[in-house]
């Protein structure tokens, strides 16, 4: 109430006694309106400033050591004193007067910019000298005038109260009071100074008292077996609350009258609004077509079972997968996220890369900009060729229906007569044996060697004979098999004896030519057992022939002795049946290609076709030319042979080659002297091709050391303009591959789509 | 009537009925004439509908019927039937029903020391008994007939004992394999083969029937190349022969009819000593042929007469023709030209078709009359290897056996059928594996090309069953249970 009086008894006091805040801080304190003064350090520190002269400095001294204990006072006390100063809380600051119309007039409190407002109150004994430095009266006892014109003297310095308070002798325990009940000073012992200090400090004031014991929870969430009160349930807790129902019935009771509305009237529009036109922009707006250059953002893929919250388990990654992860490069990984099972969507963390992903998206956006491709429309099946399916292309051989089993070791070489009744094989055993072809039946054989191996059997073409030719070891035989009727028996043994006559008329070769090297063998007639079995004639080569081909009139036939010791001169033999002749066309070794490994004549014209290892050159035979070289590319060259159909005029030759580095090729000569087709379906080794003798059906088959024939459908037409049409059409497999050797040979049919292969496993088989 | 209602009351809920009208052409096995139009469910199949007719006919002991609608046999569900050929419920469905094919099981095999490439029966059934004017088989006295690799024929009785065999090659017999062999007579035989020749035996059997002779008769020359086929039609004692030398020979089993055999083809005509050794020491008749047929341009694999006519023959060939020939001019009257070589030929006169097996693994049936529209009437399948054989079933003009390179002998009813994405294919109802696969352990495991159990001829009998003989140096005796005692 009066802070300027409670601030000059504090000054008092300070001025006398400093050790005694306590005390009469303990006095001021029980004054209930201090609170004040006493809460704002800063007021009252200005109101010092502003009334005292001379103890300005101890005023600020004495603030500085109190504040610990006046910060401690603020916090406890004003809950005390204010209440008292203050309007209730409940209480509204406002009041509602009558103005002059009648209406309530709502007249606030005037707000003060503090709590402790009688600050504005003129000090009589403040400081006039306004706003100079204070230093200007550094010399004389004054410091300043008060608002009457009076001096305002200069404080005590320190020295001087010093000096007056060392003069005054203060008895120890002298309060300055006088106790009632005795009249004397009153003194107070230490105790209850201490006493009065804990009073002062709000401190309960006796010894041994704990303020922090620790605390005992009574109260606590824990349910307690036995609880601390046995009081039954409130009423409160069960019974519905009067005080709301009649709230609420007074909230009912008003809408029912009406006083209050459940939704607010529409308000009614002021005319002026309605004048205002409100044009709107996007009215008739159209969509517009995209722009030419736009190009729409490239989609991201929708989010698969890995990015699934609760993945299947295989997709949840390992402890291994996942460590291998986390130590891989985040650059290296190949998504950028490990797939997580969190069971439920509820328990989904937030995306923690969310914000860093869309940025990535946006850069990806805005970096690398989209550009329009021109792409070409083409369907890519239409880019294949036009095959017919295997099932139009019928028949062909497609499962095995007779095995030929009883040669022991590998069978090298198969022909079916052209008859097409019987089959002829050679085998490892030296036996050359004729089978009946549908039931498999051997019906003739002969051992032709004990050590050597027949290398090749072939039948001399042509119906009015049945001749076999077999090479076994250095020789070739020429057989008649006991099979056949005595007619055609007769024919085939007189085209095979007439030779003997014109043998003997041609002069014995000299002692001196005898000694070349390229002197051609005689024919000699078999040994008597031989003779017996059917054989008639034997050539005695000095080299092992490989290859037999027939020429199509069936007087001559072609022999490549393939071994690469066999001198060039004598590797290549052509034989004359009915002359008992051997010749040898070439002198000298074939360029390029080592030694010649087999050679065909031509169906139709007189041409000799000669492989040797990398490729094939045909010779004119009677004009002695060489008229085609063809350069299949295959590193070695294990068979060809030439297409029935080839026409007699210059062109529409077509070559199959086989090769041992597994390559099939189809020669057209017209086109090229490279393949037109190069078919790669072996694993292995390809060692016989052959095409289908009659022109009725368009087949060629190979035969490989992988154990498996491949038959193709290769139509050749007439026309120059279109070329051969070749289809694969069926894998046979049933060989056994035996020593790394697969299938050896292979033959056609004369007239059916049946194909006969003879196996390094001992057998042969025929395909129908 | 009343049958009717309780049938239909007891199922009206449950199922549709179909209104069928059971009917047998079998005299024996025909129900009724009262008996009308019965509402059967239409979920019934052959079983049940078997039990039904049994019922009908209170039959003591159950026979096994097979149901045709419209020429088909039943195998699905009535109701599937009539869902797949669109016919109504409403209407009365005329069933017929026949006996059920028994399956035929193994009776016996007769082990012989090398292929045995042909087989025929003698017994009372046999057409050769039929045929025969003098002699007549007896009941009990049945005998099979093997034409074996080995070039010898042998005769067997039922219990498996070889009764007589045929002289070997030095002594009038055969030099190279038989290829067929037939009984002309109960006294006659005749038999071809690699040797490229026919040759007609003598047959006789002590009084017992426990041994017997075979001697030779004739030998017919004339073929070039090894005989595939032969057959017989002893009334007129004409013997018709297929050849690989492409020709289909015309022969007489009369010495006196034949004219004389082409002396370029008779063996003394071989080139060397040893061969003319094996010359037999006995002489025999030697005749050539009635006629040779050329005109195919393959080997011919069958001919066989025309069931009805015995101056018709037929021939199926390798060059994939099948021809009619006018056997009293030696005139082709037909070709019908298939897309794969024929192996073996039938005849199944009640149809007109000529059943021919393919080296294609199925059998065609072929009409051969001129006026027929189509070549292939019907394709059976179910072979896996070249279908070399064929007879018809004695008990049913539908029925059919095949013999194939494939180790198994089939069973076809041309009315079992099954629409294909090729058309109507025949389904074969039963397949006969050889007994010699299943004594090894192997009945499981399948043979590459039938290797070793190839079936190289079948016979179908009515009172031994079939034969059939093949690779396995057997011939087995296989017999359905039960069709001997329906007949007795």
């Amino acid at each position: 109430m009066n802070p300027k009086a409670a601030s000059k008894k504090r000054k008092a006091v300070t001025r006398d006694v400093e050790e005694e805040a306590g005390v009469f801080s303990g006095d001021e304190l029980s004054k209930e309106n201090l609170d004040g003064a006493l809460s704002d350090n800063a007021n009252e520190l200005s109101e010092s400033e502003d009334e005292s002269d001379s103890d300005f400095e101890v005023v600020d001294e004495f603030s500085d050591s109190e504040d610990g204990e006046e910060e401690l006072d603020s916090d406890e006390i004003p809950s005390d004193t204010e209440e008292d100063r203050k309007p209730a809380p409940g209480e509204p600051n406002v009041r509602i007067v009558k103005d002059a119309n009648g209406n309530d007039r709502y007249l606030y409190d005037e707000i003060h910019p503090d709590d402790n407002s009688e600050y504005s109150e003129a000090d009589e004994n403040a400081n006039t000298i306004g706003n100079i430095p204070l230093k200007f009266y550094d010399e004389y006892p004054h410091i300043g005038y008060d608002i009457n014109g009076k001096k305002i003297m200069r404080p005590a310095k320190g020295e001087a109260l010093d000096a007056l308070l060392d003069s005054i002798e203060i008895p120890k325990g002298w309060t300055g009071l006088t106790d009632p009940a005795t009249g004397k000073p009153l003194e107070l012992s230490q105790e209850e100074l201490e006493l009065l200090r804990k009073v002062q400090m709000n401190e309960v004031p006796s010894d041994g008292y704990d303020p922090y014991e620790p605390l005992v929870e009574w109260f606590s969430s824990q349910q307690e077996i036995m609880p601390l009160s046995a009081a039954p349930e409130p009423k409160r807790r069960f019974v519905p609350s009067k005080h709301e129902q009649k709230r609420v019935m007074k909230l009912v009771k008003a809408i029912r009258e009406g006083r209050i509305l459940p939704y607010k009237a529409p308000e009614e529009k002021d005319e002026k609004e309605e004048e205002l036109i409100n044009y709107d922009l996007w009215a008739d707006e159209a969509e517009r077509p995209d722009h030419v250059m736009h190009i729409p953002a490239p989609k991201l893929p929708p989010p698969g079972y890995e990015e699934s919250y609760h993945p299947p388990a295989e997709y949840l990654p390992d402890s291994k997968e996942r460590k291998e992860w986390e130590q891989m490069d985040p650059e290296d990984r190949e998504k950028d996220f490990l797939p997580n099972d969190f069971g439920s969507l509820r328990r989904v963390p937030g995306y923690e890369s969310f914000v860093q992903e869309k940025f990535e998206r946006c850069l990806d956006l805005y970096l690398a900009p989209r550009v329009r491709r021109s792409k070409l429309n083409i369907d890519p099946e239409s880019l294949l060729p036009k095959l017919p399916s295997p099932e139009e292309l019928k028949p062909f051989p497609t499962a095995c229906a007779t095995v030929f089993r009883g040669h022991k070791g590998r069978v090298r070489s198969v022909a079916v007569d052209p008859t097409g009744i019987w089959l002829a094989t050679g085998g490892d055993d030296g036996t050359v044996r004729v089978w009946e072809l549908l039931t498999g039946r051997q019906l003739w054989s002969v051992k032709l060697s004990d050590e050597d191996a027949v290398n090749v059997v072939r039948w001399r073409p042509g119906k009015d004979a049945v001749i076999l030719a077999a090479a076994s070891g250095d020789d070739i035989f020429l057989a008649v098999p006991p099979i056949v009727d005595p007619e055609i028996e007769k024919a085939s043994l007189e085209i095979l004896d007439a030779g003997w006559g014109f043998a003997a008329s041609k002069p014995a070769p000299s002692a001196s030519e005898e000694g070349k090297k390229n002197t051609p063998p005689q024919w000699i007639r078999p040994s008597s057992t031989l003779l017996d079995a059917g054989v008639c004639v034997v050539i005695p080569l000095k080299y092992v022939p490989k290859s037999i081909s027939w020429h199509r009139r069936g007087d001559y036939f072609v022999t490549v002795c393939s071994g690469a010791s066999t001198p060039a001169s004598v590797a290549i033999s052509i034989h004359t049946v009915s002359k008992h002749l051997t010749q040898f066309p070439f002198r000298r070794r074939l360029k390029g290609g080592g030694p010649p490994q087999t050679a065909h004549f031509h169906p139709s014209k007189p041409i000799l076709f000669v492989a040797n290892q990398r490729s094939i050159r045909a010779y004119d035979l009677s004009r002695q030319l060489l008229v085609k070289i063809l350069q299949p590319g295959a590193r070695w060259i294990s068979s060809f042979d030439i297409h029935p159909t080839s026409s007699s005029a210059s062109g529409g030759d077509n070559i199959i080659v086989g090769s041992y580095d597994r390559r099939l090729l189809w020669h057209d000569l017209d086109l090229s002297q490279r393949p037109y087709k190069t078919l790669r379906y072996h694993r292995k080794a390809i060692r016989a091709v052959k095409f289908h003798p009659s022109g009725r059906y368009p087949l060629f088959a190979d035969a490989s050391d992988d154990g498996s024939l491949q038959i193709f459908h290769g139509s050749v037409t007439g026309d120059m303009l279109s070329n051969a049409t070749i289809v694969p059409l069926k894998v046979l497999k049933g060989h056994k591959i035996t020593g790394e050797l697969g299938v050896l040979d292979i033959d056609w049919h004369p007239r059916e789509a049946w194909c006969v292969s003879a196996g390094a496993d001992g057998t042969c088989r025929l395909w129908m | 009537m009343s049958e009717d209602q309780i049938m239909s009351g007891a199922s009206e809920a449950a199922q549709r009925q179909v209104r069928v009208q059971l009917t047998s052409q079998q005299e024996d096995i025909a129900l009724p004439e009262s008996t009308g139009p019965i509402l059967v469910p239409t979920g019934l199949r052959r079983y049940a509908l078997s039990t039904l007719v049994n019922n009908l006919l209170s039959s003591e002991k159950p026979i096994p019927f097979e149901f045709l609608i419209n020429g088909t046999f039943l195998r699905t569900s009535i109701d599937e039937y009539l869902v797949d050929n669109g016919i109504s419920a409403e209407t009365t469905l005329e069933i017929e029903y026949v006996r059920a094919l028994i399956p035929p099981l193994h009776i016996a095999s007769f082990q012989h020391d090398d292929w045995v490439s042909s087989t025929d029966v003698l017994s009372t059934t046999s057409p050769a008994a039929s045929w025969a004017s003098g002699a007549t088989v007896k009941k009990g006295q049945e005998r099979i007939l093997s034409g074996s690799y080995d070039g010898l024929l042998r005769i067997w009785n039922m219990s498996s004992e070889t009764i007589a065999t045929s002289p070997a090659a030095t002594e009038g017999g055969h030099t190279a394999s038989i290829k067929a062999a037939k009984f002309v007579s109960p006294n006659q035989i005749a038999s071809a083969g690699l040797d490229r020749t026919v040759r007609l035996w003598k047959y006789t059997e002590d009084e017992g029937g426990f041994a017997g002779k075979i001697a030779p008769q004739l030998e017919l020359y004339g073929h070039k190349s090894g005989i595939e086929s032969l057959a017989v039609h002893a009334q007129s004692n004409r013997l018709l022969t297929g050849s690989s030398d492409h020709t289909v020979g015309f022969w007489s089993t009369k010495k006196a009819d034949a004219p004389a055999a082409p002396e370029n083809l008779l063996p003394s005509n071989a080139r060397n000593s040893k061969r003319r050794k094996l010359n037999s020491s006995v002489s025999t008749a030697q005749r050539g042929p009635l006629n040779l047929l050329s005109g195919h341009t393959a080997p011919v694999s069958a001919a066989i007469f025309d069931a009805k006519d015995a101056t018709v023959g037929y021939s199926a060939s390798w060059d994939h023709s099948l021809r009619t020939w006018d056997l009293v001019t030696g005139g082709l009257v037909d070709t019908r030209t298939t897309s794969h070589s024929l192996l073996s030929l039938e005849h199944l006169p009640e149809l007109n078709l000529l059943a021919a097996g393919t080296a294609a693994r199925h059998i065609t049936l072929i009409d051969p009359r001129a006026s027929a529209t189509t070549v292939a009437a019907m394709t059976l399948r179910g072979h896996t290897n070249a279908v070399v054989s064929l007879a018809r079933d004695p008990h049913s003009t539908y029925g059919l056996i095949s013999g194939s390179h494939d180790g198994t002998c089939r069973i076809w009813d041309i009315r079992s059928t099954k629409t294909d994405k090729e058309g109507v294919v025949g389904e074969s109802v039963y397949s006969i594996t050889r007994k010699s696969l299943e004594e090894e352990g192997k009945a499981d495991s399948k043979r590459v090309g039938g290797e070793g159990v190839k079936v190289f001829s079948v016979c179908w009998d009515k009172t031994i069953g079939i034969v059939s003989a093949g690779e396995d140096k057997r011939i087995q005796i296989n017999r359905g249970e039960g069709v001997l005692s329906s007949k007795a």
